[in-house]
This record gives C-alpha cells, structure tokens and sequence, in this order.
C-alpha cells in the first residue's frame, strides 16, 4: 500500500545493487525504471525497456522459462502492471521459482510525468495473491527488501514485492546508448544464448558456438 | 520438400504443423485460445520437448514470447487473427523495434472460408492492418503441404531477425 512517507526508487535499488546474484537477469520497464537502473548498476545482463508499457512482466517471465538457472528480477509499476494484470495471473500459473517481480507503487504515472492512476490504492500483494503468486507481500523500507531478497527461495513459484515508492517524474538521463537491437545483442551474448546459423551457411537451427 | 500440387507424406496437416516445430527445434509455444487452436494446443502440451504457455491475452503473449526468444529459446506463437489486431503497440514497440524473431501460427478468421459469421469483420481488415503495421506475413496455400510453409516462414522471422505470421485456414490448423 502507498504509505504518506515512502522511500525513492534509487533506495530500493541501492538494495537491489548490493543484494544481486552475480548470474542473475534483470528486465526494467519503460522510464525510470530503466534510466536510472542503468545509472546506477548497468551491465550486459541487463534487460532495458524504453516503451511498450506493460510487457516487462511478461518478457521477464519468458526470459525466466527460458533460462530456468538463473534468477531472473524484474521492475515493473504499478501502472504497468495494470495496463496488463493477466500477467500475474499468468506468472501465477507457470509459477516460475527464479523470477522476482519488483512492482514500484508510486501511485503515478511516473514515465508520462506524473498522471494518477485509475485507482492509487489498491492493495497490489493482495491482487497478485489471488492471481496465484501466494508470497506477494508489501515491502515499505529499503531494509525490508534487502531481508526479502536475502530470503531464500522456496522455489514454488514467483516472488513478488510491492515497493512502496515516492514517485521520481523527473526524467534520470541514462549514462549510455539505449539502442534496442544493441541492447537484446549484448545481454543475448552475455548469456551466451545460441545463435542462428543462416541456412546457407548450413544451418537454419539455433546453434551453441 | 513436395513440389507444389503433390500431397504431403502426411495429408494430416496440423499433425505436420507439429512435427515441424518438433524437427526445427521450437522449444516453446506461447498461446491464447481460438477454437481451430484447441486441439493442436492439447498436442503440444503433450510433448516433452516444447513448453506450452497459456497467456491471457494477444500482447502480453508476444512479450513472454520475446523473453523465451531472448533467453535461447526457439519460439511459436499460436493466437487467432484477432489477436494480431489487438497486439499492435507492442508489435511495434517491443518485437519489431528489438528485432525479435518470431513464428507467429495464426488462425486466419473470418474469410469466406470461414462458417462463423461474426469473424468476418476481423478478417475483412486483417491484412490492410498487417501491412499498415509492417508485419511480414503470408497466406498458407491449402494446395501445398504445410510443413515446408511452416519451416520457411520461421527461417524468414530468424533470417530477417523480424516476426512472421503464417495466415492459417481450419484444415491447416484445427486438430
């Protein structure tokens, strides 16, 4: 729940900086979520959006069906996540244990500077309680995060923790290039994904080097 | 591959829609319901070798199709022609704008093929929408074995690092 006095979105991510597995995926949704994410922690096994509002979530859970070793983390808003709810109830039912969903509650529209939300106060750990991720829970401090993702896994199924956040609506400029195509190369070689081998070179299969 | 004109080694054409995707190596298949989808979805989720996801709806199912794709993974999208239509911001935002490679399988309704009358409104703007959207596709021939359709519209989504849909009629695709 949106709480009168709530921590920024960079504290939440100092934690997440600091409590990251080494190997493991992170996807950011549009805005600040991206910018500021990539300020503070690029690297290649980052993931960035820079629009299609709403689909992080279910990109993230994707990327965690097809990368079942890896934790995979995913920051999404509240908006976001209710332009597309039927992606929790999706997470709920693959219920993919390597996936952390991070759902920032600022109660905006922070990425289109600040618009309100259709409803601000919905209890979001509750609804992605029902759509079936049983452990959603709120979370209102930065040391509440750290506790919770220090928490192991119980490998169930998604984890998801609604951070109560102040809204960031000033635009963070991102410290490099957010070309798309360059972005899905180097977080696809990162993972040394497979590449397609063209068939005239006698392939046209996804191929390990 | 059979010429054109000749029948297939196996006239079952959504049982060779399958053994395709199994041949070519599609680890998964994200879909969303259709009535001509049912049945092939039931197949799927019988093999060992293809995961099948049940998404809620059109776009959010392209994108989980872009996270598999983006972690390795070969992917087919089954979804009807509506979904095309109502996936368009994220086709454009998200898989055409990353250059995700995808095979799209789509129930092609509202033709005159179709019995169903109320499909016909979606079918009678489908394809001016695919070009106004800049979606490589193309219409499966019934007059062809389906297979050899299928393996080039996925060597054309990876090839030219974009989304295909193949267009489908009912015998193609319905169980």
């Amino acid at each position: 729940m949106v709480k009168a006095i709530r921590p920024g979105r960079a504290d939440y991510y100092q934690v997440l900086a600091d409590t990251l597995p080494q190997h493991a995926l992170v996807v950011t949704a549009l805005g600040n979520a991206s910018y500021l994410w990539a300020a503070m922690h690029h690297r290649p096994e980052n993931f960035y959006f820079e629009d299609a509002m709403g689909l992080a979530l279910p990109l993230a859970l994707g990327l965690a069906i097809a990368q079942p070793a890896r934790p995979v983390v995913v920051v999404e808003g509240d908006g976001a996540v209710l332009m597309h709810m039927g992606a929790l109830v999706t997470v709920g039912a693959v219920a993919p244990g390597n996936l952390t969903v991070l759902l920032i509650q600022n109660g905006v529209h922070a990425a289109s500077g600040g618009q309100a939300l259709t409803n601000a106060k919905l209890d979001l750990a509750a609804l992605a309680r029902a759509a079936g991720i049983a452990g959603a829970q709120n979370v209102t401090t930065p040391e509440a995060l750290a506790a919770a993702m220090g928490a192991p896994s119980d490998g169930a199924g998604a984890r998801c923790l609604v951070l109560s956040t102040n809204p960031d609506p000033e635009v963070v400029r991102p410290p490099i290039a957010f070309d798309p195509v360059l972005t899905k190369h180097r977080f696809m070689s990162a993972i040394g994904a497979p590449r397609y081998v063209p068939t005239m070179f006698g392939g046209g299969r996804l191929q390990h080097d | 591959m059979v010429a054109p004109g000749q029948q297939s080694a196996n006239p079952h054409r959504p049982s060779e829609i399958l053994d395709t995707l199994k041949r070519l190596g599609f680890g998964v298949a994200i879909a969303v319901p259709d009535s001509w989808l049912g049945e092939i979805l039931v197949r799927i989720e019988q093999e060992p070798a293809i995961k099948l996801v049940r998404a809620t709806h059109e776009e959010e199912a392209l994108a989980i199709a872009c996270g598999t794709r983006l972690g390795g993974l070969r992917t087919a999208m089954f979804v009807q022609n509506a979904g095309l239509l109502s996936m368009g911001a994220g086709m454009v935002s998200l898989a055409q704008r990353y250059q995700f490679p995808l095979l799209m399988l789509v129930s092609y309704r509202g033709t005159i093929e179709d019995p169903v009358f109320y499909h016909a409104p979606k079918g009678r703007v489908t394809e001016p929408v695919l070009k106004g959207i800049g979606l490589a596709y193309a219409l499966a021939d019934r007059n062809r074995p389906i297979g050899p359709q299928v393996e080039r519209a996925a060597t054309y989504a990876e090839e030219a690092s974009c989304p295909f849909a193949l267009l489908l009629s009912q015998e193609d695709v319905q169980w």
